[in-house]
């Protein structure tokens, strides 16, 4: 219905004017719809008032350009609000540089700060997961190297729907949760291990809410002289703009504004062209290049090309140093000749960044880039006046104001705060057989071994890598709490971990927020790291309806609560809306990356058992906290109650942990989460294959409450047996409660309270356990 | 002589930076050397290098331009093309040749081993095949040092198992079909046998302890003159005792890796 306001130019290639000066509201929707701009009627009506005042219609690659910088995955319009009122600002004095720039950036030490960055790459991945995953990581990496920062970790959490679904009722146009996870852990492994940085961290999460959406979160960790952090904008006026790296192509069109709408049956057909393609052997290169210019002091800006393109990155680099940029859209190196000037400057074509220089200093750029054999360009200029103006063939074909251009609108969006149903006093049942349960839970997707993915990533590349994922005897290890990264030369370690709990978030967004919050500390303080900031990649569904909004507020609002009373700073994150489907939408899902600093790497805590006669020590307060657990999913019994936390009390504990560790010779500490006690338990027993001898009469409460319950702020350590009854009284006077438990044996685990006890060989436990996820794949 | 050791790179290659560290920690002057500086007119004066300017020469891990053909086929193919004689002069003058993972498979590509023979050979003689698992593995494995003297890189090791990660998708050591015995007999007889993957007890086993399936848990090989080695594990990732914290392994002072670069100084310092 456009064709009568389309108007094509006068000039040798394709561009068209669009006449909406004279366009009515139902015909700015049009406009919007069938350019593919994703904007609403109201954000097309001051689009209008704006060409009303230049006195001119715009060209399509300007309406364009708009779509793109007011997309919700640019300019964060509904979580704007929200996040500056509850996570923003809190005060640390280390923090560097947080939410402003591509990534976070931390002082690690005197000389050196790390850098942090974590996105969602969920629409992609549903539609193409190999693609999408792979490019993910590229994406994530040019976050951090644009900060002039060297990768050394990356983190994967992903989430499917259940392994077991049955083909034959799957939604149409949806693919089936092992094929999504297959192919996005080899698009993890085939980019992540070329580029040759180590995967240490992330977790698989399986639940049907993610049946129509699978999530693909990607984090990325790197190091920096402090002397060497590159901002992302330009230096000042008459700097050079270089675009780096691969060629612009057609792939990844309208990627923004795609991850900003839900996906529907038709997304795959529609949508395959927003799928950007990746090539690892174009980025690793390219870091070493950026690298390069920026250790010999060539650059005055970088900045990575991401969502929205070249039209993002020029705008952005050019306001934040209060100018404007000229850019010359013909000298971009395309890899189809026939593009129009809109689809050059939208392309999200992968492995791209734009770098601003000096003018004397683009010759020595241009040869850095070469001896890499990575393609650069000057493609413009940065001058005094704040606006952007584009020529394509003498011809300008755009000019806009800067700051209209990135002042994106920002929502007070209305919610709807979840009603969790709490019936009065909550009643679990115990099992009827309790070694049943043990073994269903050990076998249970979301509990089970995640070897069959972590081995597929390379997590020793590099030679920094000092705790891995997989810890133990040699090819028969366990799951570790943290990955620990020794990215310098000093002593000093970074400690790595990925948290949340859907289960818990669906039920109760804000407690469930709480408590992924919580696990995320625990496992920082586990192998003996200060907790020192985190990053959240918040995946949720559509923001315009008010409950999913709620879900996001409640979250959001949780997550500030625990982070300010522990005064963790946030400094860094993303936004990933619309994760819904006619189907359904995913349950919140607010993952968080946690980052711990640990003075000297050679004192880290593993987390299996050492040696036979060892006691064990349980550190924490358990209580009838079902909401959400493992334990509710085995046995078919609704529980609303998910387990409470408070940032007093987790301080509290967490200082107290990381004193004792001092004090005592902690041998194995591990957390307690999915599965409760009775999990972490035989988690501890596989690392080495020894078993343990644990008896709960010592401590008040049902068996089934003790063994299975997933309450916050729990730990299980193992000490030398002379010191378990000190490490228990120094806990106690600093306010904590901490049981012995029993000892570790040798060949099975038994656990004993007193109506019930249950006993299994340590290997047959570990059989279940090994095979859990491994029998579902290949 | 000075130990003056290149380790190689091109796009892909990574594993440079620690492989560089791991050298210079066993005493060497150690700098990365992109293939391109010995050869290309674009590189600057001062970025040129020659193959005599050094006395040592490593080909790291990583994916070598991708590995998207035969895993180290296309970086075999470039330094074939612009340094066959110059590597086969460095090789029969004693100098001293490690390729670890990626760079196994460049060196059988390359020709350069098995290596019976003083020049690199025209065809490759063995292929590093994908593993029998069908994908990329990461995980530590136990190697016993079988090599009775010849491996320059490997002296003082004796019968020792040592523990080094292995992180490859074509590790498979795979000899022509139907003359796998005499390929081994050979490599025996020419001891040139480096080292084999075993178990936590020291015995040869299957997966996973030989991760990818090699024929008689072959991991690491030398040529005939003892002075190129090429193995799928990664000694420079396991340099400290500390690199072996959350395992349950404890090396005897340094890390087993260190060995490795210290022998391949101290074999140059004596050249």
């Amino acid at each position: 219905m456009i064709e009568k306001v389309l108007k094509k130019v006068d000039v040798p290639f394709p561009l068209y004017q669009i006449d909406i000066i004279n366009s009515d509201d139902e015909m700015l929707k049009a406009i919007s719809d069938e350019l593919g701009l994703s904007l609403s009627v109201d954000e097309m009506r001051r689009i209008k008032e704006y060409f009303i005042a230049k006195g001119r219609n715009p060209y399509d690659i300007e309406l364009q350009a708009l779509g793109q910088a007011w997309s919700e995955h640019c300019c964060y319009k509904s979580s704007k609000y929200y996040l500056k009122q509850f996570i923003f600002n809190i005060e640390s004095e280390y923090v560097i540089s947080a939410i402003k720039e591509d990534a976070g950036v931390v002082e690690f030490d005197e000389d050196h700060a790390y850098v942090v960055a974590f996105e969602s790459h969920n629409h992609p991945s549903a539609i193409e997961p190999y693609g999408g995953a792979a490019t993910g990581i590229g994406g994530i990496l040019r976050d951090v190297v644009c900060m002039g920062a060297k990768p050394v970790a990356l983190i994967d959490p992903l989430f499917f729907g259940k392994p077991d679904f049955p083909h034959s009722v799957l939604p149409k146009g949806t693919k089936h949760p092992l094929y999504l996870l297959s192919g996005v852990v080899a698009g993890i492994r085939d980019y992540g291990n070329r580029v040759g940085i180590p995967t240490v961290s992330g977790m698989i999460f399986f639940d049907n809410s993610y049946l129509t959406n699978c999530l693909v979160n990607v984090g990325c960790i790197g190091i920096a002289k402090k002397s060497n952090i590159v901002p992302s904008r330009a230096g000042g006026e008459d700097d050079i703009f270089i675009l780096a790296g691969g060629l612009t192509g057609r792939d990844g069109i309208h990627g923004v504004t795609f991850a900003s709408a839900e996906l529907k049956e038709t997304s795959e057909e529609e949508s395959r062209g927003a799928v950007q393609l990746g090539n690892p052997i174009i980025k690793e290169p390219l870091i070493h290049a950026c690298l390069e210019v920026i250790e010999k002091k060539l650059i005055t800006g970088m900045k990575d090309l991401g969502g929205g393109g070249l039209s993002c990155a020029v705008g952005e680099m050019a306001l934040a140093a209060g100018f404007g940029a000229r850019v010359f859209l013909d000298r971009v190196p395309l890899k189809e000749p026939d593009m129009a000037p809109w689809e050059i400057w939208v392309s999200e074509s992968q492995e791209r960044m734009m770098i601003t220089a000096k003018p004397e200093m683009v010759d020595e750029v241009l040869y850095v880039f070469e001896k890499w054999d990575v393609p650069a360009t000057v493609v413009g200029e940065v001058k005094a006046e704040k606006t952007l103006e584009v020529y394509y063939k003498d011809f300008k074909v755009y000019d806009m104001d800067i700051e209209f251009v990135t002042s994106g609108p920002e929502y007070c969006r209305s919610y709807l705060p979840k009603k969790v149903e709490v019936k009065g006093e909550e009643r679990i049942n115990p099992p009827k057989d309790y070694l049943r349960v043990f073994k269903d839970m050990l076998q249970h997707p979301n509990v089970a071994s995640r070897e069959w993915v972590i081995r597929q990533y390379d997590h020793q590349v590099r030679a920094s890598t000092i705790l891995r994922p997989l810890q133990g005897r040699i090819n028969r290890e366990t799951h570790g709490d943290s990955a620990i990264i020794k990215p310098t030369e000093s002593w000093r370690g970074l400690a790595i971990t990925a948290d949340v709990n859907p289960w818990m978030t669906k039920i109760d967004p804000f407690w469930g927020t709480a408590s992924s919050f919580d696990e995320m500390i625990r496992n920082l303080i586990a192998v003996n790291s200060k907790p020192h900031s985190f990053v959240d990649c918040l995946n949720f569904g559509n923001p315009e309806k008010p409950e999913r909004m709620g879900e996001f507020v409640e979250s959001v609002k949780a997550m500030g609560w625990m982070a300010r009373g522990i005064n963790l700073p946030c400094v860094s994150g993303n936004v990933s809306f619309y994760n819904e489907t006619p189907h359904s939408a995913v349950a919140p899902t607010p993952t968080l990356l946690g980052i711990g600093i640990i003075e000297d790497i050679r004192n880290a805590i593993t987390s299996y058992f050492k040696r036979v006669g060892s006691s064990i020590v349980l550190v924490g307060e358990t209580e009838a906290e079902f909401g959400g657990s493992v334990y509710s999913a085995v046995t078919g019994q609704k529980s609303y109650l998910v387990p409470r936390t408070s940032p007093e009390r987790l301080k509290t504990y967490s200082d107290a942990m990381l004193e004792s560790f001092k004090e005592f010779k902690v041998l194995a500490c591990h957390d307690i989460s999915g599965g409760g006690l009775a999990i972490a338990i035989a988690e501890m027993c596989f690392g080495k294959g020894l078993g343990a001898e644990i008896d709960l009469r010592g401590i008040a409460g049902d068996a089934h409450v003790k063994l299975f319950s997933e309450s916050n702020t729990r730990w299980i350590v193992e000490l030398p047996e002379e010191d378990a009854q000190g490490f228990i009284a120094f806990l106690m006077e600093r306010g904590c409660r901490a049981f012995e438990i029993g000892c570790v044996s040798k060949d099975s685990i038994s656990f004993n309270d007193s109506n019930i006890a249950f006993e299994m060989g340590v290997s047959e436990a570990e059989e279940l356990w090994r095979n859990g996820l491994s029998r579902y794949v290949v | 002589m000075e130990p003056r050791i290149a380790v190689l790179r091109i796009e892909g290659t990574n594993c440079e930076d620690e492989t560089v560290k791991a050298l210079k920690a066993a005493g060497a002057f150690a700098e990365a050397v992109h293939l391109k500086q010995f050869y290309s007119d674009m590189i600057k004066e001062s970025e040129k290098r020659k193959i005599t300017d050094y006395t040592g020469i490593v080909i790291p891990g990583g994916f070598s331009a991708g590995d998207y053909v035969r895993a180290g086929a296309i970086f075999s193919a470039r330094m074939k093309s612009v340094l066959k004689r110059d590597l086969e002069e460095f090789i029969n003058n004693d100098f001293p040749i490690l390729g670890i993972c990626n760079g196994f498979q460049v060196l059988v590509e390359l020709g350069a081993l098995p290596g019976f023979e003083d020049k690199l050979s025209e065809k490759p003689e063995i292929v590093l095949a994908i593993n029998n698992s069908n994908r990329f593995e990461c995980r530590m494995s136990y190697l016993r040092h079988e090599n009775r003297g010849k491996c320059m890189f490997t002296k003082g090791l004796d019968n020792r198992v040592v523990v080094y990660p292995v992180a490859h998708a074509e590790g498979k050591v795979v000899f022509p079909k139907g003359m796998e015995g005499i390929y081994i007999d050979r490599l025996v007889e020419n001891d040139q046998i480096v080292f084999r993957y075993v178990d936590e007890n020291g015995d040869y086993a299957g997966y996973p302890w030989n991760p990818n399936g090699s024929i008689y848990n072959i991991a690491g090989i030398c040529n005939a003159k003892g002075n190129v080695l090429g193995l799928m594990p990664h000694p420079e990732r396991v340099m400290h005792e500390w690199s072996y914290l959350d395992c349950e392994w404890s090396p005897e002072g340094h890390g087993d890796g260190w060995i490795i670069f210290k022998n391949m100084v101290d074999y140059i310092e004596k050249l």
